[in-house]
């Protein structure tokens, strides 16, 4: 890495640090119902449970909402940059393996049977995500390599698959078909401290993939120069295809099915600052929060006292945002 | 293609055509002297009604064969005792029990146009909204539609006289409209002078619906003397910020049993703990099909929103 790469990787963790602090401030502040700085100080210090209405605003539907939606941002576009090196394939994200139709199908059974969210439905959507990862594994392994092209290509087979049952149970289950198209678009409304407490089970995968770095920058080569430079090409494709499958499952399971920030925000990252991974992951990380952030903050606000699914608002804001810089990056060379 | 065949081809379609005319000449006839038969009744001549689409429908004589595509007008047409002239519905009625053994032509967001032609009705009753399509495709195989989409409780009672005269039973539609007419007379009467408690409907638990304004809902609720929060939200059935629900604290809070939800465990709902209904004990469970549905029973659901609402004047159930 020449010194100006990493003086730009510096100030990119930097800005993209500041970019995630001032976004987690206004999703806070800002709602249907606005709180000050100044209150939404008073509120943190005076604990939960006091403070009148905006204390439990704040406290049981704003903070942990926000806290939702910055991990689950987090987690996909984290997912996102490790599917896309691995695949090679920059439209991957992070649904391609099938974990998320999988983990759709588990919801799905959760609301067709009447189950309670947490942990019930929580733990089906786990089970169905992890289930349909193990069938694409098997599918994708051969004398004990796993080949990623194939694997690519039973994740979108088995996704299709899954989805089609998914038609079924709705047309079947129709009293159900509303809850289930709901929970499909994606969404942290209604969503608290459960939830978080699920997602932040998401922490721990967010940081191995920092861990093998190095291996990403060079599995980019291919898997044969790879190879030849001594990695262990396997274990990481293992270790880095379980970290963003559990990323990925653990992400629906508590807020459904949302698009765009897992296959965007990764190639935004790496416009702005390089393929080096040991950059594109905090910034990705950071830049992933502050996205899904700002799209749920978008999504509470915009037709406030109604409500538009966070999915729609990320393909609104992501959509523009990443024609720009492909446009500014072929000007620019 | 050489002469000959496109000759034989000609030949045939015109063979097919004349097949045709005829069929459509002997048809002609056959209902000519049908009306001939029925010109006898008082109730003779076209009868032209505005549904609430704003479209004509006319029937040359009262429907004899009839069939609904949604639960709502199902009840209304066993209420106003057209029930021997039922012959299809969806797998959504359930209303009167009779209405359940009907020919079934599908569910009420796709019911099956095929099975609906094959049962030959001379009226099909339909709902506003996702069945918006399905009009032109019935009137195109020539079927005459009545669309019950009202927004407001006199409007159901205005679809429930057109249907009256639709279906030949103008007296019989008179009497529940009397009877509905009384429900609301008293209920307004009983709450004329009292404060207007805020009042959610919660529609849909997952996301948080409610019924905004412009649905007969929202009139149902001011009728028994509430305020419908969810009127603020738009028209229609919006999705509804739970922020917002903790800043207008509702005095009554009210959900459809649809939305399946026990008043135990919407009180235990992130935020839910500070809304004065929670407090005050005023979260209650409606039969979703007696507030939901554009009909008669819309009578006994108004009755138990003002029991809910204004339970110190609301006699005891």
């Amino acid at each position: 890495m020449t010194s100006r790469a990493r003086r730009n990787g510096r100030l990119g963790i930097a800005l993209a640090v500041a970019i995630f602090a001032a976004c987690l401030l206004l999703s806070l502040a800002l709602g249907p119902v606005s709180l000050s700085p100044a209150k939404l100080v008073g509120y943190l210090t005076a604990g939960p449970g006091s403070g009148g209405p905006g204390g439990i605003i704040f406290w049981d539907i704003r903070l942990p909402r926000v806290l939702l939606a910055f991990i689950v941002g987090a987690s996909l576009a984290v997912a996102g940059v490790i599917l896309q090196d691995l695949f090679l394939n920059p439209l991957t994200d992070p649904y391609v393996t099938g974990v998320s139709s999988g983990a759709a199908l588990g919801a799905t059974f959760g609301i067709v049977l009447h189950l309670a969210p947490l942990p019930w439905m929580t733990l089906l959507a786990l089970a169905g995500g992890f289930a349909t990862l193990a069938t694409v594994w098997v599918v994708a392994r051969r004398r004990g390599r796993i080949d990623i092209y194939v694997l690519l290509l039973a994740g979108v087979t088995i996704s299709y698959f899954v989805t089609a049952i998914i038609s079924v149970m709705m047309i079947r289950a129709h009293e159900d078909m509303d809850a289930i198209i709901y929970w499909l678009l994606g969404s942290f409304n209604g969503r608290s401290w459960p939830e978080v407490e699920v997602a932040l089970f998401a922490l721990p995968f967010m940081v191995v993939p920092l861990f093998f770095a190095r291996e990403m920058n060079i599995l980019l080569q291919g898997e044969k120069r790879a190879l030849e430079l001594g990695v262990d090409v396997e274990r990481a494709k293992r270790v880095l295809l379980f970290t963003a499958a559990a990323l990925t499952a653990i992400a629906v399971s508590v807020s459904g099915v949302i698009g765009f920030v897992g296959l965007v925000v990764p190639h935004i990252v790496r416009l702005l600052v390089g393929p080096g991974h040991q950059r594109v992951l905090p910034i990705a990380l950071l830049g992933g929060a502050a996205m899904m952030g700002i799209a749920d903050l978008l999504s509470r606000t915009m037709l406030a006292p109604s409500e538009v699914p966070v999915g729609v608002v990320t393909t609104f804001v992501g959509a523009p945002l990443f024609v720009y810089l492909l446009r500014r990056r072929r000007s620019g060379s | 293609m050489s002469t000959t065949r496109v000759r034989r081809l000609t030949a045939a379609i015109l063979l097919l055509a004349a097949l045709a005319l005829g069929a459509v000449a002997l048809s002609a006839c056959g209902s000519g002297s049908d009306t001939a038969s029925t010109a006898a009744s008082p109730s003779a001549g076209p009868i032209t009604v505005t549904d609430d689409t704003g479209a004509t429908v006319t029937l040359d004589q009262p429907a004899q064969k009839v069939v609904s595509i949604a639960p709502a007008d199902t009840e209304i047409a066993y209420a106003i005792g057209g029930g021997s002239k039922m012959v299809g519905g969806t797998t959504y009625d359930d209303y009167p029990e009779e209405a359940k053994s009907l020919a079934k032509v599908g569910d009420f967001s796709n019911p099956s146009v095929e099975k609906i032609v094959a049962l030959e009705p001379d009226l099909v009753l339909a709902a506003g909204g996702i069945q918006a399509g399905l009009r032109s495709k019935l009137e195109k195989l020539g079927m005459q539609v009545f669309v019950v989409d009202p927004t407001t409780y006199d409007g159901v009672m205005d679809d429930i006289t057109q249907l009256g005269e639709l279906m030949g039973l103008e007296a019989n539609a008179a009497k529940v409209v009397e009877d509905m007419t009384t429900a609301k007379e008293e209920v307004q009467a009983r709450v004329a002078s009292l404060d207007r408690p805020a009042t959610f409907i919660e529609v849909y638990s997952k996301p948080l619906m409610t019924a905004g304004s412009k649905t007969f809902i929202d009139d149902l609720v001011t009728l028994a003397g509430g305020r419908n929060i969810g009127a603020q939200a738009g028209t229609g059935f919006p999705n509804f910020s739970s922020e917002v629900l903790v800043k207008d604290d509702p005095a009554v809070y009210v959900a459809m049993s649809g939305s399946q939800s026990a008043p135990g465990a919407i009180a235990k709902r992130p935020g839910y703990s500070g809304l004065a209904a929670v407090k005050d004990g005023k979260v209650y469970v409606v039969e979703d099909n007696l507030i939901a549905r554009p009909g008669p029973r819309l009578a006994q659901g108004l009755e138990q929103l003002a029991a809910m609402i204004h339970p110190e004047a609301s006699p005891a159930p």
